[in-house]
């Protein structure tokens, strides 16, 4: 087990945006999380790293870190490339000490690489497309060697064939770090190429729970629904 | 119930009560917010390690980027002063005075009065626009997400740099000052310059020097803490970064002219 989610409830204005909701991802394993805008999908992985307190519920994750990889990157644009990557070996106490500047700029290296990037250390954010810059913010979650790795919307904004590429690097980190996974995301393709389990969020709480060929069966009105992308079905949106 | 509800929430009564409400919430608010701010860096100050190079940088922001400005504008000041007060203190026959009264008045408010202002709106609405860009950009949140502790990664060379660079600041606004006003009052009097700086002399006592370097420390971490609390906690998007701006220079204003009130009880009364 490397995350395990205990009846987590999280309200917002009186709102129950997560309402009792349990899961459990293990080592190696990658669940998608997929429901409509506003459904609390965000929220959950926002709860799981401890940026929000929930309001009950447990959180149970395995010992070491979780990393987050943030929708728009969220690269310090003020630091280059390698300082980014290696900005948690720098400034976390219980790290910055283990790290010389060699070992630093090798292990940048060593990520950039992994991520296919090679060769960038001195640019800025700014300089980089898109896709390099979330490639980029992979390179910083792994560079602690984290047990459990939130994707939120990790395609959103991407062009197709950027898209397909930051998926293989999901399956690769994951194949690489063997941590467990969670992917938020809308994006068909991110749920099917890179997902071994899937839940749908509707209004607070999960609707759905199988696997991503389960989902594209369409069995619930829900899968139905969420695969058609119909306007008919059990889920109303709030315009 | 529901109706007689409707009905007095959209009474000129309501709006107006909870119209003030909001503002004192949110005024109780952003207090609580710079409190728990400020002690959280002070014992940051007290134990954190202290990135040198980054302290440098923000210190080199603080003082020498806004130098000119803040140099100008006490000149300025001194200026405006000077003119208008020398030539009647001359007609008044206190001519031998017009030094004594610049130097006091500038080595006790304007110098450090004025330069927090011009700190204020060239450093403190950068800081706060900065830290409420990397809020609105998830940059924070991503600090937090990699275990750094925010306040010693963000406030502490920021608030350091305004408490060692705000008094060199004023030294050096003072002293142009002072000069800026001898050169008016010599424009727009009789009064050599020697008779200005006979009498400046007079004016300076080491209890002002020391009250306005306080001051000075005191403004340039008052600023710099405000700043940074009110760009950390802001939210939204474009319009959230632009907010936390506007109330970090409200609130910076309003702070330094209060504690601009507070030495001058406690020191001058």
């Amino acid at each position: 087990m490397s995350i395990e989610v205990k009846n987590l409830v999280k309200i917002f204005d009186e709102k129950r945006v997560i309402d009792d909701i349990s899961f459990t991802v293990h080592d190696s394993e990658t669940l998608a999380i997929v429901g409509f805008s506003g459904s609390g999908k965000s929220t959950i992985l926002k709860l799981i790293c401890g940026l929000l307190q929930p309001d009950s519920g447990e959180i149970i994750t395995s010992e070491g870190d979780t990393a987050m990889v943030f929708q728009y990157s969220a690269l310090f644009d003020s630091l280059n490339v390698a300082d980014n990557i290696s900005f948690a070996l720098r400034e976390r106490k219980d790290l910055r000490k283990k790290f010389k500047e060699n070992d630093l700029k090798e292990i940048v290296a060593q990520k950039l690489e992994l991520v296919g990037l090679k060769g960038i250390e001195n640019k800025f954010p700014a300089e980089l497309s898109g896709g390099m810059q979330k490639r980029v913010s992979f390179a910083r979650a792994i560079v602690t060697e984290p047990n459990s790795i939130l994707y939120d919307e990790p395609t959103s904004g991407l062009d197709p064939i950027s898209s397909t590429l930051i998926e293989d690097y999901i399956v690769r980190l994951k194949e690489e770090t063997k941590a467990a996974s969670i992917v938020v995301t809308h994006q068909m393709s991110t749920i099917t190429r890179t997902a071994d389990r899937v839940i749908m969020l509707y209004d607070g709480k999960i609707v759905f729970e199988g696997t991503p060929e389960e989902l594209l069966r369409q069995e619930t009105p829900y899968t139905k629904q969420f695969v058609t992308a119909s306007l008919e079905g059990p889920m109303k949106m709030i315009a | 119930m529901r109706a007689l509800q409707k009905y007095y929430k959209q009474s000129a009564t309501y709006k107006i009560f909870s119209g003030i409400f909001a503002l004192l919430e949110d005024f109780l608010t952003t207090l609580g917010q710079i409190t728990i701010k400020g002690a959280q860096l002070l014992k940051s100050l007290l134990t954190a390690r202290i990135d040198k190079q980054e302290l440098i940088f923000q210190c080199e922001r603080f003082g020498i980027s806004s130098l000119p400005i803040t140099l100008s504008i006490v000149g300025m000041t001194s200026i405006i002063v000077s003119s208008q007060v020398a030539n009647e203190m001359v007609k008044q026959g206190g001519g031998h005075f017009v030094g004594l009264l610049m130097t006091m008045l500038i080595v006790r408010e304007v110098g450090s009065i004025m330069s927090g202002f011009a700190i204020i709106s060239m450093i403190g609405s950068s800081m706060a626009s900065e830290l409420a860009t990397m809020r609105v950009t998830e940059q924070i949140d991503a600090i937090k997400v990699l275990q750094v502790n925010p306040v010693e990664y963000l406030f502490v060379p920021r608030v350091l740099s305004g408490i060692l660079m705000m008094p060199v600041i004023v030294i050096l606004a003072s002293v142009v000052g002072v000069l800026a006003g001898a050169v008016a009052t010599a424009m727009t009097t009789d009064l050599s310059f020697r008779a200005y700086f006979d009498s400046a002399w007079l004016g300076v006592y080491m209890k002002d020097l020391s009250v306005s370097l306080l001051k000075a420390v005191t403004f340039g971490g008052t600023i710099s803490l405000i700043s940074c609390t009110c760009g950390y906690y802001a939210s939204g998007g474009a319009k959230g970064v632009g907010l936390a701006t506007t109330k970090a220079v409200v609130w910076s204003f309003v702070a330094i002219v209060i504690w601009d009130m507070i030495f001058s009880i406690i020191f001058f009364f």
